[in-house]
C-alpha cells in the first residue's frame, strides 16, 4: 500500500506569534510580505504531525510505501526532515506559491499522486499553520474523488481495504470508517510527532527528492492560473482598554474583580 | 443564470432561524449590494419559522429552499452534491456559509467540484474594481489577509461568524419570494461511515454564558481544578489553552482557541494565559474578558476589559471563596 502525505514549509508561527505579542510584528512595503527575515522556516506542524500518523501505521504493522511531497519554492529542507523520519521517497512540486492559489496547489499535488503511482491513502495536515485556510485536502478529495475525513486524532487499518478514523469534532470524538483510496487531515490532538534520530538524518541527506514541474505533471498555465489573489497583509490592531484592579493581596484582588462585574451586570 | 450571491445554511435552526446566519448574511449582504447583484438564501431543509423575517432584514430576494432526505442530518457527499446541483442550475456568482466544522469540509468540496474559487476565515466582504475582495484572518489571527477573486467561475467563502458585528438590525423589508429548487440525490450514497457518533456530555463550550479558561500560568496540572471551582461556583464552564492540552492537562474538549472551541459568553475570565492570536480567535468575541496573570505587559490585557496581576492560583481560589460567600 502506498501513502502519500502533504507538507507545507512555512514560517515558524510561534515565532511569528511571538513578534506579534510584542508588538513588533510589521509588514514590508509590498504590503504583503512579514518583514522580519529573523522568523525560521520550518514544516508546518499539522503536516508532521500527518507523517507521525503514518509512522504509527506502519509500527502497527501496515506494510507500505511512504511518499511526502511539498509544493513550494525550496522545500528541501523538510523534505530532507520527511527522509530522516522515514519517507521512503520524497517529491518537489516546483512552483512559486505567490504566483498560483490553492485551488492550482491542489491541483498540482492531485497530478503528482496521479503519476507518481496513485495512493491508497493521502494524509495532511488540518491546515497550514501560515494562512490557515486548510482548503487543499478537501479539494483534493475532489479532484482526486476520493472521501475526505478531516480533523482526526487516530486511525487504524480497519481490514486490508478500510480505515477507521476518530475525528475531534465540537460534540467530542466522533469514530468513522470509510473505504481506501482516501484523505485524511490530521490535527494536533494526535500528539508529538516523533524525532528522528542522529544515525537516520545522515542517512536521509543521501535521498534526494524527485523533482516535478507543472509541465511534468502535464498542468498548463492556463489551468494554474490563480482565482484568487492575495492584495494586502496586515496587523490587525486591538483596541486595549484594559482597566488594572489594584489590591494588594489576592483575596482583595479577588473582591475587587467580583464588585466590578455585578456592578456591570456580567455577573448576577 | 442568476448571478446572485447566495448564503447557503443548514442545521438544527436555534431561536428560529440557523446559527450565525445573521453574521453570514451581513457579509453576504454587503458583496451583493457592492457588486449590484441579488441576494438569496438557499437552506438545506427548514430554516426555521424566523428565517423569512431576518431575510426580509437582510434584503434577501428570495428564500429558496432544497428538502431531500438524505439532508436530514449532515452528510458530506449529500451536502456537497445539492449545493453543486444548485449552483449549476443557478449559476450563482458567491455562495457564503457560516464556517462550521462541517462548512470548512463542505466550502472546499464544493469549490472543487465545480472548478470554483474558495476563501475561508472570512471576517469581512469589500468591493474594490468590480471585484470580491475576502479579508481572512491568518497565522492564528496574528494577521489579516486580503484575497481578491479574480475571472469568472464560483465564488465560495466561509465566514467565522463570531469575527462579525451585527450592525443595528435594519428594518424588515419585502418579504423574499420563496422557491422550493429540485435536486435529484439518488446517486449520493455517504461514502464516510460514522461507527460511533459523539457523546456529548451536557451543554457545550460554544453555548456556555460564564467560561473560565487556565493556562500554563497555572503552573501545574495539579492546579486545574482551581479553574473547574471557579467555574463551577459561578455557574459557568471551564476552559483551557491549547498548551496545557497539548500537555494533558485537561482533554481537548476544553480547549478554546483557533483549533479548538470557538465561544462567545457573557464572561469570560483567563487565568494564566498569556493570549496568543491562536487562543483569542475562540474567545475575543466574549462581552467581558477578566484576565488574571503575572505579567502586566501580557497580551491577554490588550483584550480584556479588567486586568488582575498577580498569581493566577492563589487569586482563583480567593475568586472562589468570594462567588460562594455571595
Amino acid at each position: 500500500m502506498r501513502i502519500v502525505v502533504c507538507a507545507k514549509e512555512v514560517l515558524d508561527p510561534d515565532a511569528v506569534n511571538n513578534y506579534a505579542l510584542a508588538g513588533g510584528l510589521t509588514i514590508g512595503a509590498d504590503g504583503k510580505t512579514l518583514t522580519q527575515s529573523a522568523i525560521p522556516r520550518l514544516m508546518n506542524a499539522y503536516d508532521e504531525q500527518a507523517i507521525e500518523a503514518a509512522l504509527r501505521l506502519r509500527d502497527k504493522g501496515l506494510s507500505c510505501k511512504l511518499a511526502v511531497v511539498s509544493a513550494g519554492s525550496d522545500p528541501a529542507s523538510i523534505l530532507r526532515q520527511a527522509a530522516a523520519l522515514g519517507a521512503d521517497e520524497t517529491a518537489h512540486v516546483q512552483v512559486d506559491p505567490a504566483a498560483v492559489d490553492l485551488v492550482a496547489i491542489a491541483k498540482l499535488l492531485a497530478a503528482y499522486v496521479t503519476k507518481s503511482g496513485g495512493a491508497d491513502l493521502v494524509l495532511c495536515g488540518r491546515q497550514a499553520s501560515d494562512d490557515d485556510q486548510g482548503v487543499v485536502p478537501a479539494l483534493l478529495g475532489e479532484l482526486l474523488g476520493m472521501p475526505v475525513v478531516t480533523v482526526a486524532r487516530a486511525m487504524a487499518m480497519a481490514g486490508d481495504a478500510a480505515i477507521q478514523v476518530t475525528r475531534v469534532t465540537p460534540d467530542g470524538d466522533e469514530v468513522v470508517e470509510v473505504a481506501l483510496p482516501c484523505i485524511v487531515t490530521i490535527s494536533n490532538e494526535l500528539g508529538t510527532p516523533r524525532y528522528p534520530t542522529t544515525a537516520q538524518t545522515i542517512k536521509a541527506r543521501k535521498m534526494k527528492p524527485t523533482a516535478f514541474t507543472a509541465e511534468a505533471l502535464g498542468l498548463s498555465a492556463a489551468e494554474l492560473a490563480p482565482r484568487v489573489v492575495m492584495t494586502k497583509q496586515f496587523v490587525p490592531t486591538v483596541q486595549g482598554q484594559c482597566e488594572f484592579l489594584a489590591g494588594g493581596s489576592p483575596a482583595e484582588l479577588a473582591k475587587a474583580l467580583l464588585d466590578r462585574l455585578r456592578a456591570d451586570g456580567a455577573l448576577a | 443564470m442568476t448571478d446572485a450571491v447566495v448564503v447557503a445554511t443548514w442545521g438544527t435552526p436555534v431561536n428560529g432561524f440557523p446559527v450565525d446566519a445573521e453574521e453570514v448574511l451581513t457579509l453576504a449582504a454587503k458583496a451583493a449590494k457592492g457588486l449590484g447583484r441579488p441576494l438569496h438564501w438557499l437552506s438545506l431543509g427548514d430554516p426555521g419559522a424566523g428565517a423569512g423575517q431576518v431575510a426580509s432584514r437582510f434584503g434577501v430576494a428570495s428564500l429558496d429552499r432544497i428538502d431531500d432526505a438524505k439532508l436530514a442530518s449532515f452528510s458530506a457527499d449529500a451536502h456537497v452534491e445539492a449545493l453543486a446541483q444548485y449552483a449549476r442550475a443557478e449559476a450563482p456568482a458567491a455562495i457564503f456559509l457560516a464556517q462550521s466544522f462541517d462548512a470548512r469540509l463542505v466550502a472546499p468540496r464544493l469549490a472543487g467540484r465545480l472548478n470554483g474559487a474558495v476563501v475561508g476565515n472570512a471576517v469581512d466582504a469589500e468591493i474594490a474594481d468590480g471585484k470580491l475582495s475576502i479579508t481572512a484572518s491568518a497565522y492564528g489571527g496574528d494577521t489579516r489577509v486580503v484575497y481578491q477573486f479574480q475571472g469568472s467561475g464560483l465564488c465560495v467563502v466561509t465566514v467565522s461568524a463570531n469575527a462579525v458585528s451585527l450592525g443595528a438590525p435594519a428594518a424588515a423589508g419585502a418579504a423574499p419570494a420563496a422557491r422550493t429548487i429540485p435536486v435529484d440525490l439518488s446517486a449520493v450514497t455517504e461514502r464516510v461511515k460514522v461507527v460511533h457518533k459523539p457523546q456529548v456530555l451536557g451543554k457545550r463550550l460554544e453555548e456556555a454564558q460564564i467560561i473560565v479558561s487556565g493556562g500554563r500560568g497555572l503552573g501545574k496540572k495539579e492546579n486545574y481544578h482551581h479553574v473547574e471551582e471557579l467555574a463551577a461556583a459561578l455557574g459557568g464552564m471551564a476552559g483551557a489553552s491549547r498548551p496545557i492540552v497539548d500537555d494533558g492537562w485537561v482533554d481537548s474538549s476544553h480547549q478554546v482557541g483557533l483549533t479548538g472551541r470557538i465561544t462567545r459568553p457573557a464572561l469570560y475570565i483567563a487565568a494564566g494565559i498569556s493570549g496568543a492570536s491562536q487562543h483569542m480567535a475562540g474567545c475575543s468575541a466574549a462581552k467581558t474578558i477578566a484576565a488574571i496573570n503575572t505579567d502586566k505587559d501580557a497580551a491577554i490585557f490588550r483584550y480584556a476589559r479588567y486586568g488582575l496581576v498577580g498569581d493566577c492560583v492563589a487569586i482563583l481560589s480567593e475568586l472562589t471563596k468570594a462567588a460562594k460567600g455571595a
